[in-house]
């Protein structure tokens, strides 16, 4: 069973179709949700979440679905918002006991949670203060803590690194890379920065305009030994790429110059140089290069997702 | 997960039942009431005419301290006209303690915008209100149909005839005259401070959801010359509907009765506006429309 399954889901928001048709089966640990403002990870999150309704098709959690079974998916996931979410006027540990409360947990054991919570992401010292006077890093941090306390079967962040400096951003980074390491809660992480996802998933879900752009197991991208090119060009580049992908490669073009290409093995580095010269382009460097998240992001960003396109590993 | 070794571990032991999280949310509720001093002032000045109640009663029924205080004065009468006195002034202070109160449980969660976190657990938009109110309506509960039942049960204990068995419609409509205010307040409370983010502000718009309407209903009534604008005036309609509930007769004061049915549906209105309000408010996601 996958830990996310949608079903053609389409979500309507204010008169806008923000979710259009989506089809897909989520199974990685950790799970990254890609895409451009507005191409609706968050609203994808909030339907997880129960709040909102699918107008078509279904979205399943742990073969729970979201319209029948709300409050079941809820007990299991820890959901930390991307933007400030919190009882100013409460103390820390107050607030994380509190949300352990309300997820399930008996009183004693809620406070037993908290504090190892607050102690776990590095609040320990501060646990007792009013969440007010935190800094953003600490909220952010406070949010993480009161979405582990009750130990969720999914954990969703969205976008946790947000507003964080260099250092605390490698410490979130670190605890969710433990998170996952554990094994007990799988993750599912909203971000626009390309090196979180990267750095914390092992798939990633790509949206754009609400339609699943890609769907890859960023792992074993890694693993493909994909021929992938990265030249720098002078001329233009239009024809030279419609004439690559004619030859059977993954072709894109970048208004500097740049083009990037994932050659078939069929194809060598000759026929490369064969057709620039054809199209009038030149060559000014050329570098082989591994397969990164970024190039994956690049390439869904340049197709046009069709609506409810079934998605294959 | 422990303090000191700073791992994380799954939580694998007992879980409550839903039903108990609506619980969780009427307890810290209820703390974050009362963890405040100005409603423990409130409260001991609501407390103030219970006392002064309870001196009336003991004088009434004790001749001797009669002899010795009142000095050959007027004997007060316990019946159920003094019962309307203390429902009616029990119930106006809870007006002023539920003002305070409401926007503390709603105001802090909207102002630091908690609704996302709270309604990602597993607790619905109704168990959030209901926890709310039932937080509302114990502490409301503290200086209306308690304290006045209290003084009943003392007035029944202490007089010398039979009392309570003759009087037991008063008792009745005691309780349900409170119940029926509180229940009114609390949603009221909750639906207006749900739209006002600033604590003291949502104090001020409670105060002038009953006071500005109770106006406008007595200038449009003095106008028409009709009798209808009192359904926008609270005070008298509920001053009505709580003489009817104890038996008192009519004030000859009041000339425009108003029906009970008019009453009945004036409140249920007044619900369901708080109820459409309560709806609009209190979501994990506010959608934007266009």
């Amino acid at each position: 069973m996958g830990v996310i399954e949608l079903d053609g889901l389409e979500v309507r928001l204010g008169g806008r179709t923000v979710l259009d048709g989506l089809t897909g089966e989520l199974r990685g640990n950790a799970i990254g949700l890609l895409g451009p403002n507005g191409a609706g990870k968050s609203t994808l999150i909030n339907t997880l979440l129960g709040f909102h309704e699918p107008v078509r098709g279904a979205a399943r959690v742990f073969g729970l679905d979201t319209r029948r079974d709300r409050a079941r998916i809820r007990q299991g996931i820890g959901y930390m918002p991307e933007n400030d979410s919190f009882i100013g006027n409460m103390s820390g540990v107050r607030f994380v006991r509190f949300m352990a409360e309300l997820a399930g947990l008996p009183r004693s054991e809620a406070l037993e949670r908290a504090h190892q919570a607050l102690f776990y992401v590095g609040l320990g010292e501060v646990r007792y203060r009013m969440i007010s006077t935190y800094s953003l890093g600490m909220k952010q941090l406070i949010k993480l803590a009161q979405a582990l306390a009750h130990g969720p079967r999914l954990l969703i962040l969205d976008e946790p690194t947000n507003g964080l400096d260099p250092m605390a951003r490698q410490r979130m980074i670190q605890t969710i890379q433990e998170i996952r390491k554990e094994g007990s809660t799988r993750l599912l992480i909203s971000s626009h920065l390309l090196r979180d996802i990267d750095e914390t998933c092992d798939e990633v879900l790509i949206l754009k305009q609400g339609r699943v752009a890609a769907l890859r197991n960023i792992e074993e991208e890694r693993r493909s030994h994909r021929n992938f090119i990265e030249m720098e060009t002078v001329g233009s580049t239009a024809e030279f790429c419609e004439r690559l992908r004619g030859l059977g490669c993954e072709c894109a073009s970048f208004p500097d110059g740049r083009v990037k290409l994932v050659m078939p093995d069929s194809i060598e580095a000759r026929d490369v140089y064969v057709l620039a010269s054809e199209n009038n382009v030149q060559i000014r460097r050329i570098h082989r290069r591994r397969d990164s998240l970024e190039d994956i992001f690049l390439r869904a960003m340049e197709t046009e997702p069709a609506r409810g396109e079934l998605v294959r590993f | 997960m422990s303090v000191f070794k700073h791992e994380y571990c799954a939580y694998t032991g007992p879980v409550t039942s839903q039903r108990s999280r609506i619980g969780v949310l009427a307890r810290y509720g209820l703390a974050d009431a009362w963890s405040s001093k100005i409603t423990l002032v409130l409260f001991a000045v609501s407390m103030v005419p219970v006392v002064f109640y309870l001196v009336g009663i003991y004088l009434a029924n004790n001749p001797i301290a009669r002899m010795l205080i009142l000095r050959g004065g007027p004997v007060l009468t316990i019946n159920a006209s003094f019962f309307l006195r203390v429902l009616t002034s029990q119930c106006w202070l809870a007006l002023v303690l539920m003002a305070w109160i409401a926007p503390r449980l709603v105001s802090f969660d909207l102002a630091d915008n908690a609704l996302p976190i709270l309604l990602s657990h597993p607790i619905s938009r109704f168990g959030y209100v209901l926890g709310k109110f039932i937080a509302l309506f114990l502490s409301l509960s503290l200086v209306t149909w308690i304290p006045s039942l209290l003084l009943f049960a003392y007035q029944g204990y202490t007089s010398p005839q039979p009392w309570v068995g003759d009087n037991l419609r008063v008792a009745i409509g005691l309780l349900a005259g409170s119940v029926l205010w509180i229940a009114l307040l609390s949603i009221f409370g909750l639906a207006l401070a749900s739209w006002v983010k600033w604590r003291m502000m949502a104090t001020g718009s409670i105060f002038a959801a009953v006071l500005v309407p109770a106006g406008v209903g007595g200038v449009a009534s003095a106008i028409l010359r009709t009798k209808w604008g009192s359904l926008l005036n609270l005070p008298i309609m509920m001053s009505q509907l709580w003489q009817r509930l104890l038996g008192v007769p009519a004030s000859p004061r009041i000339h425009k009765e108003l029906p009970n049915a008019a009453i009945a549906t004036m409140l249920v209105l007044i619900c369901l506006v708080c109820v459409v309000m309560l709806n609009a408010r209190i979501r994990a996601r506010e959608v934007v429309r266009g």
